[in-house]
Protein backbone atom coordinates (compact mmCIF):
# COMPACT_ATOMS: atom_id res chain seq x y z
CA UNK A 1 0.00 0.00 0.00
CA UNK A 2 1.42 3.37 -1.02
CA UNK A 3 1.74 5.85 1.80
CA UNK A 4 -0.12 9.13 1.78
CA UNK A 5 1.91 12.11 2.90
CA UNK A 6 0.26 14.93 4.79
CA UNK A 7 2.12 17.97 6.05
CA UNK A 8 1.02 19.40 9.39
CA UNK A 9 2.19 22.65 10.94
CA UNK A 10 2.87 22.92 14.65
CA UNK A 11 2.83 25.92 16.90
CA UNK A 12 -0.72 26.89 16.15
CA UNK A 13 -2.38 29.10 18.74
CA UNK A 14 -4.97 27.21 20.77
CA UNK A 15 -8.38 28.37 21.85
CA UNK A 16 -11.72 28.80 20.12
CA UNK A 17 -11.09 32.24 18.63
CA UNK A 18 -7.69 31.28 17.23
CA UNK A 19 -9.14 28.03 15.87
CA UNK A 20 -11.94 30.00 14.21
CA UNK A 21 -9.36 32.22 12.53
CA UNK A 22 -7.45 29.13 11.37
CA UNK A 23 -10.61 27.64 9.83
CA UNK A 24 -11.32 30.91 8.07
CA UNK A 25 -7.86 30.61 6.50
CA UNK A 26 -8.73 27.07 5.22
CA UNK A 27 -6.63 25.36 7.87
CA UNK A 28 -8.07 22.65 10.11
CA UNK A 29 -6.90 22.55 13.72
CA UNK A 30 -6.00 19.11 14.97
CA UNK A 31 -4.00 17.13 17.48
CA UNK A 32 -1.53 14.27 17.15
CA UNK A 33 -1.06 11.78 19.98
CA UNK A 34 -0.45 8.11 20.71
CA UNK A 35 2.31 5.66 21.54
CA UNK A 36 3.44 7.57 24.60
CA UNK A 37 4.21 10.81 22.80
CA UNK A 38 3.18 14.16 24.22
CA UNK A 39 0.11 15.43 22.34
CA UNK A 40 1.04 18.00 19.69
CA UNK A 41 -1.38 20.65 18.45
CA UNK A 42 -1.18 20.79 14.67
CA UNK A 43 -2.93 22.44 11.76
CA UNK A 44 -3.41 20.92 8.30
CA UNK A 45 -4.57 22.50 5.07
CA UNK A 46 -8.21 21.61 4.38
CA UNK A 47 -7.50 20.76 0.75
CA UNK A 48 -4.54 18.54 1.61
CA UNK A 49 -6.56 16.64 4.21
CA UNK A 50 -9.41 16.15 1.76
CA UNK A 51 -7.03 14.79 -0.87
CA UNK A 52 -5.28 12.54 1.64
CA UNK A 53 -8.55 10.99 2.85
CA UNK A 54 -10.18 10.67 -0.57
CA UNK A 55 -8.44 7.39 -1.37
CA UNK A 56 -10.17 3.99 -1.32
CA UNK A 57 -9.54 3.55 2.42
CA UNK A 58 -11.28 6.84 3.24
CA UNK A 59 -10.96 7.79 6.89
CA UNK A 60 -8.87 4.65 7.56
CA UNK A 61 -6.05 5.80 5.28
CA UNK A 62 -2.62 5.36 6.88
CA UNK A 63 -0.94 8.74 6.66
CA UNK A 64 2.68 9.73 6.82
CA UNK A 65 2.12 12.80 8.91
CA UNK A 66 5.04 15.16 8.53
CA UNK A 67 5.34 17.36 11.61
CA UNK A 68 8.34 19.71 11.79
CA UNK A 69 10.41 17.38 9.62
CA UNK A 70 9.55 14.23 11.60
CA UNK A 71 7.30 11.73 9.85
CA UNK A 72 4.77 9.91 12.05
CA UNK A 73 2.70 7.02 10.70
CA UNK A 74 -0.82 8.00 11.78
CA UNK A 75 -4.48 7.40 11.13
CA UNK A 76 -7.46 9.63 11.74
CA UNK A 77 -8.93 8.79 15.12
CA UNK A 78 -11.80 11.25 15.15
CA UNK A 79 -13.26 13.98 12.97
CA UNK A 80 -15.49 16.75 14.28
CA UNK A 81 -17.84 18.39 11.83
CA UNK A 82 -19.86 21.59 11.87
CA UNK A 83 -23.45 20.46 12.50
CA UNK A 84 -24.95 22.50 9.64
CA UNK A 85 -22.13 23.20 7.20
CA UNK A 86 -20.84 19.61 7.56
CA UNK A 87 -17.22 20.61 6.97
CA UNK A 88 -14.46 19.35 9.24
CA UNK A 89 -13.77 21.62 12.19
CA UNK A 90 -11.21 19.50 14.05
CA UNK A 91 -9.29 16.29 13.44
CA UNK A 92 -7.55 13.87 15.81
CA UNK A 93 -4.57 11.92 14.49
CA UNK A 94 -3.28 8.91 16.39
CA UNK A 95 0.26 7.71 15.87
CA UNK A 96 0.42 4.00 15.03
CA UNK A 97 3.10 1.37 14.90
CA UNK A 98 2.91 -0.21 11.44
CA UNK A 99 3.71 -3.67 12.88
CA UNK A 100 1.30 -3.46 15.78
CA UNK A 101 -2.35 -4.45 15.55
CA UNK A 102 -4.96 -1.73 16.00
CA UNK A 103 -8.74 -1.71 16.19
CA UNK A 104 -10.54 0.16 13.41
CA UNK A 105 -14.07 0.33 11.99
CA UNK A 106 -14.37 -0.66 8.36
CA UNK A 107 -17.50 0.40 6.46
CA UNK A 108 -19.91 -2.18 5.04
CA UNK A 109 -21.30 -1.83 1.50
CA UNK A 110 -24.18 -3.96 0.23
CA UNK A 111 -24.31 -4.87 -3.45
CA UNK A 112 -26.93 -6.58 -5.56
CA UNK A 113 -30.69 -6.69 -5.29
CA UNK A 114 -32.35 -9.44 -3.29
CA UNK A 115 -35.16 -10.33 -5.70
CA UNK A 116 -36.68 -12.91 -3.34
CA UNK A 117 -36.87 -10.36 -0.54
CA UNK A 118 -38.42 -7.65 -2.72
CA UNK A 119 -40.99 -10.14 -4.05
CA UNK A 120 -41.85 -11.22 -0.50
CA UNK A 121 -42.48 -7.65 0.65
CA UNK A 122 -39.32 -7.42 2.72
CA UNK A 123 -36.48 -4.98 3.08
CA UNK A 124 -32.79 -5.80 3.23
CA UNK A 125 -31.70 -3.96 6.33
CA UNK A 126 -28.03 -3.46 7.20
CA UNK A 127 -27.88 -4.05 10.96
CA UNK A 128 -24.49 -2.33 11.13
CA UNK A 129 -22.85 0.24 8.90
CA UNK A 130 -19.30 -0.67 9.90
CA UNK A 131 -17.49 -3.71 11.29
CA UNK A 132 -14.84 -3.33 13.96
CA UNK A 133 -11.70 -5.31 13.16
CA UNK A 134 -8.24 -5.84 14.62
CA UNK A 135 -5.42 -5.68 12.11
CA UNK A 136 -2.14 -4.01 11.31
CA UNK A 137 -2.44 -0.52 9.80
CA UNK A 138 -1.19 -1.65 6.40
CA UNK A 139 -3.77 -4.48 6.18
CA UNK A 140 -6.89 -2.40 6.85
CA UNK A 141 -9.43 -3.35 4.16
CA UNK A 142 -11.03 -0.30 2.49
CA UNK A 143 -14.53 -1.77 2.93
CA UNK A 144 -16.46 -5.01 3.27
CA UNK A 145 -18.55 -5.69 0.18
CA UNK A 146 -21.48 -7.99 0.95
CA UNK A 147 -23.53 -9.47 -1.87
CA UNK A 148 -27.21 -9.69 -0.90
CA UNK A 149 -28.50 -11.10 -4.21
CA UNK A 150 -29.15 -14.57 -2.79
CA UNK A 151 -30.89 -13.42 0.38
CA UNK A 152 -34.28 -14.93 1.19
CA UNK A 153 -36.95 -13.67 3.59
CA UNK A 154 -35.52 -15.71 6.48
CA UNK A 155 -31.84 -15.16 5.73
CA UNK A 156 -29.55 -13.40 8.17
CA UNK A 157 -25.95 -12.64 7.27
CA UNK A 158 -23.94 -12.91 10.45
CA UNK A 159 -20.48 -11.63 11.25
CA UNK A 160 -19.02 -15.12 10.87
CA UNK A 161 -20.40 -15.21 7.28
CA UNK A 162 -18.43 -12.13 6.23
CA UNK A 163 -15.14 -13.25 4.68
CA UNK A 164 -12.16 -11.57 6.31
CA UNK A 165 -8.89 -10.97 4.47
CA UNK A 166 -5.71 -12.52 5.86
CA UNK A 167 -4.54 -10.87 9.05
CA UNK A 168 -7.88 -9.23 9.75
CA UNK A 169 -9.98 -10.41 12.71
CA UNK A 170 -13.44 -9.10 13.57
CA UNK A 171 -13.83 -8.19 17.25
CA UNK A 172 -17.61 -8.51 17.49
CA UNK A 173 -19.83 -11.49 18.31
CA UNK A 174 -19.58 -14.02 15.44
CA UNK A 175 -23.34 -14.62 15.75
CA UNK A 176 -24.10 -10.91 15.58
CA UNK A 177 -26.28 -9.91 12.59
CA UNK A 178 -24.73 -7.79 9.86
CA UNK A 179 -27.56 -7.82 7.33
CA UNK A 180 -31.13 -8.82 8.12
CA UNK A 181 -34.48 -8.84 6.33
CA UNK A 182 -37.37 -6.79 7.67
CA UNK A 183 -40.95 -7.69 6.84
CA UNK A 184 -43.00 -4.68 5.89
CA UNK A 185 -46.43 -6.03 6.75
CA UNK A 186 -46.86 -3.82 9.80
CA UNK A 187 -45.89 -0.71 7.85
CA UNK A 188 -48.42 -1.46 5.11
CA UNK A 189 -51.14 -2.06 7.69
CA UNK A 190 -50.27 1.31 9.20
CA UNK A 191 -50.60 3.06 5.83
CA UNK A 192 -53.94 1.39 5.20
CA UNK A 193 -55.14 2.39 8.67
CA UNK A 194 -54.02 6.01 8.07
CA UNK A 195 -55.83 6.03 4.71
CA UNK A 196 -58.98 4.69 6.32
CA UNK A 197 -58.72 7.32 9.05
CA UNK A 198 -58.38 10.13 6.51
CA UNK A 199 -61.34 8.81 4.47
CA UNK A 200 -63.39 8.67 7.66
CA UNK A 201 -62.44 12.24 8.60
CA UNK A 202 -63.32 13.47 5.11
CA UNK A 203 -66.68 11.73 5.25
CA UNK A 204 -67.36 13.27 8.66
CA UNK A 205 -66.32 16.73 7.44
CA UNK A 206 -68.62 16.48 4.44
CA UNK A 207 -71.49 15.36 6.63
CA UNK A 208 -70.96 18.14 9.17
CA UNK A 209 -70.22 21.01 6.80
CA UNK A 210 -73.70 22.60 6.88
CA UNK A 211 -73.92 22.24 10.66
CA UNK A 212 -70.46 23.85 11.01
CA UNK A 213 -71.57 26.85 8.93
CA UNK A 214 -74.61 27.28 11.16
CA UNK A 215 -72.42 27.13 14.22
CA UNK A 216 -70.13 29.80 12.77
CA UNK A 217 -73.11 32.02 12.11
CA UNK A 218 -74.31 31.64 15.66
CA UNK A 219 -70.83 32.38 16.95
CA UNK A 220 -70.70 35.65 14.98
CA UNK A 221 -74.03 36.63 16.35
CA UNK A 222 -72.91 36.07 19.89
CA UNK A 223 -69.76 38.04 19.29
CA UNK A 224 -71.67 41.01 17.94
CA UNK A 225 -74.10 40.84 20.85
CA UNK A 226 -71.23 40.75 23.30
CA UNK A 227 -69.65 43.72 21.56
CA UNK A 228 -72.92 45.64 21.71
CA UNK A 229 -73.38 44.96 25.39
CA UNK A 230 -69.92 46.34 26.12
CA UNK B 1 -49.82 11.54 17.70
CA UNK B 2 -46.71 11.68 19.81
CA UNK B 3 -47.02 13.06 23.34
CA UNK B 4 -45.56 12.25 26.76
CA UNK B 5 -47.44 9.74 28.88
CA UNK B 6 -46.90 11.77 32.04
CA UNK B 7 -45.06 14.99 32.81
CA UNK B 8 -43.46 16.61 35.82
CA UNK B 9 -44.87 20.07 34.97
CA UNK B 10 -48.05 20.63 32.99
CA UNK B 11 -47.06 24.07 31.70
CA UNK B 12 -43.66 25.21 30.49
CA UNK B 13 -42.10 28.58 29.80
CA UNK B 14 -41.71 29.33 26.11
CA UNK B 15 -37.95 29.78 26.30
CA UNK B 16 -35.52 31.02 23.65
CA UNK B 17 -33.85 28.92 20.97
CA UNK B 18 -30.27 30.01 20.44
CA UNK B 19 -27.31 28.38 18.77
CA UNK B 20 -26.89 25.08 16.97
CA UNK B 21 -27.89 21.58 17.97
CA UNK B 22 -25.68 20.06 20.60
CA UNK B 23 -25.98 16.47 19.41
CA UNK B 24 -27.98 14.31 17.03
CA UNK B 25 -26.43 15.99 14.01
CA UNK B 26 -25.19 12.72 12.47
CA UNK B 27 -27.18 9.87 10.96
CA UNK B 28 -27.41 7.03 13.46
CA UNK B 29 -29.85 4.50 11.96
CA UNK B 30 -30.76 5.05 8.32
CA UNK B 31 -28.87 5.94 5.17
CA UNK B 32 -30.81 9.16 4.60
CA UNK B 33 -32.06 11.84 6.94
CA UNK B 34 -33.86 15.16 7.18
CA UNK B 35 -31.75 17.83 8.85
CA UNK B 36 -33.16 21.06 10.26
CA UNK B 37 -31.54 24.25 8.98
CA UNK B 38 -33.50 26.68 11.16
CA UNK B 39 -34.57 26.76 14.79
CA UNK B 40 -38.23 26.21 15.51
CA UNK B 41 -40.99 24.22 17.16
CA UNK B 42 -42.35 21.11 15.47
CA UNK B 43 -45.82 20.21 16.66
CA UNK B 44 -46.89 16.62 17.10
CA UNK B 45 -49.28 17.09 14.17
CA UNK B 46 -46.51 18.31 11.89
CA UNK B 47 -44.25 15.41 12.86
CA UNK B 48 -47.06 12.96 12.20
CA UNK B 49 -47.94 14.62 8.88
CA UNK B 50 -44.33 14.42 7.75
CA UNK B 51 -44.08 10.79 8.80
CA UNK B 52 -47.27 9.85 6.96
CA UNK B 53 -46.14 11.73 3.82
CA UNK B 54 -42.83 9.90 3.86
CA UNK B 55 -44.32 6.47 4.62
CA UNK B 56 -46.90 6.92 1.89
CA UNK B 57 -44.27 7.97 -0.65
CA UNK B 58 -42.03 4.98 0.00
CA UNK B 59 -45.09 2.66 0.09
CA UNK B 60 -43.20 -0.48 1.10
CA UNK B 61 -39.56 -1.42 1.32
CA UNK B 62 -38.39 1.29 3.69
CA UNK B 63 -37.97 2.00 7.37
CA UNK B 64 -38.50 5.34 9.07
CA UNK B 65 -37.06 6.61 12.34
CA UNK B 66 -38.36 9.72 14.10
CA UNK B 67 -35.53 11.36 16.03
CA UNK B 68 -37.48 14.16 17.70
CA UNK B 69 -40.16 13.91 20.35
CA UNK B 70 -42.69 16.62 21.20
CA UNK B 71 -42.21 16.86 24.95
CA UNK B 72 -42.89 20.57 25.47
CA UNK B 73 -46.47 21.62 26.20
CA UNK B 74 -47.75 24.82 24.59
CA UNK B 75 -50.64 26.61 26.23
CA UNK B 76 -53.27 28.81 24.68
CA UNK B 77 -55.91 31.06 26.16
CA UNK B 78 -59.44 30.57 24.84
CA UNK B 79 -60.66 32.94 22.13
CA UNK B 80 -62.10 36.28 23.24
CA UNK B 81 -60.76 36.03 26.74
CA UNK B 82 -59.52 39.06 28.63
CA UNK B 83 -55.87 39.07 29.61
CA UNK B 84 -54.96 37.84 33.07
CA UNK B 85 -56.45 35.05 35.15
CA UNK B 86 -53.37 32.90 34.83
CA UNK B 87 -51.71 30.89 32.09
CA UNK B 88 -53.87 29.19 29.47
CA UNK B 89 -54.55 25.51 29.03
CA UNK B 90 -52.09 23.08 27.41
CA UNK B 91 -53.24 22.73 23.81
CA UNK B 92 -50.43 21.09 21.87
CA UNK B 93 -47.07 19.42 22.19
CA UNK B 94 -43.97 20.58 20.37
CA UNK B 95 -40.39 19.46 19.87
CA UNK B 96 -37.82 22.24 20.14
CA UNK B 97 -35.42 21.99 17.23
CA UNK B 98 -32.13 23.77 16.63
CA UNK B 99 -30.24 24.00 13.30
CA UNK B 100 -28.32 20.84 12.44
CA UNK B 101 -30.69 18.45 14.20
CA UNK B 102 -31.53 15.23 12.35
CA UNK B 103 -35.34 15.03 12.49
CA UNK B 104 -36.08 11.82 10.60
CA UNK B 105 -34.01 8.99 9.24
CA UNK B 106 -34.89 6.64 6.44
CA UNK B 107 -33.56 3.34 5.21
CA UNK B 108 -34.60 2.75 1.62
CA UNK B 109 -32.90 0.86 -1.22
CA UNK B 110 -33.50 3.49 -3.89
CA UNK B 111 -31.72 6.83 -3.33
CA UNK B 112 -33.93 8.77 -5.75
CA UNK B 113 -37.11 7.39 -4.15
CA UNK B 114 -35.79 8.25 -0.71
CA UNK B 115 -35.05 11.82 -1.76
CA UNK B 116 -38.56 12.26 -3.19
CA UNK B 117 -40.16 10.86 -0.02
CA UNK B 118 -38.07 13.06 2.25
CA UNK B 119 -38.81 16.19 0.21
CA UNK B 120 -42.52 15.44 0.62
CA UNK B 121 -41.98 15.20 4.37
CA UNK B 122 -40.00 18.47 4.42
CA UNK B 123 -43.00 20.23 2.90
CA UNK B 124 -45.01 19.36 6.00
CA UNK B 125 -42.50 21.04 8.33
CA UNK B 126 -42.58 24.68 9.45
CA UNK B 127 -38.83 25.15 9.13
CA UNK B 128 -36.22 24.93 6.39
CA UNK B 129 -34.68 21.47 6.20
CA UNK B 130 -32.61 19.41 3.82
CA UNK B 131 -31.96 15.79 2.93
CA UNK B 132 -28.61 14.39 4.10
CA UNK B 133 -26.89 11.10 3.32
CA UNK B 134 -24.07 9.13 4.87
CA UNK B 135 -21.66 9.88 2.06
CA UNK B 136 -19.67 12.87 3.16
CA UNK B 137 -16.51 14.54 1.99
CA UNK B 138 -13.81 16.05 4.15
Amino acid sequence: MASTVLVADTGRPTGSAASRRLRAADQIPGVLYGHGMQPVSVAVARRDLRLALSGPAGLNTVLDLSVDGTVYPAIVKDVQRHPVRRNVSHVDFIQVNLDEEITVSVPVRLVGEAAAVVAGGGLVDPAVDAIEVVTTPRSIPPEFVIDVTDMEMDTVIRLEDVPMPDGVVATGDPDGPVVTVLTMRAEMAEIEAADAEIAEEQAEAEGEAPAGEEADGEGDGEASEAGASE
Amino acid sequence: MLMPRKVAHRKHHRGRTRGLTKGSSELAFGEFGIQALEPGWLTARQIEAARIAMTRAIKRGGKVWINVFPDKPVTKKPAETRMGSGKGNPELWVAVVKPGRILFELSFPNAEGARIAMNKAIQKLPIKARVVTREETV
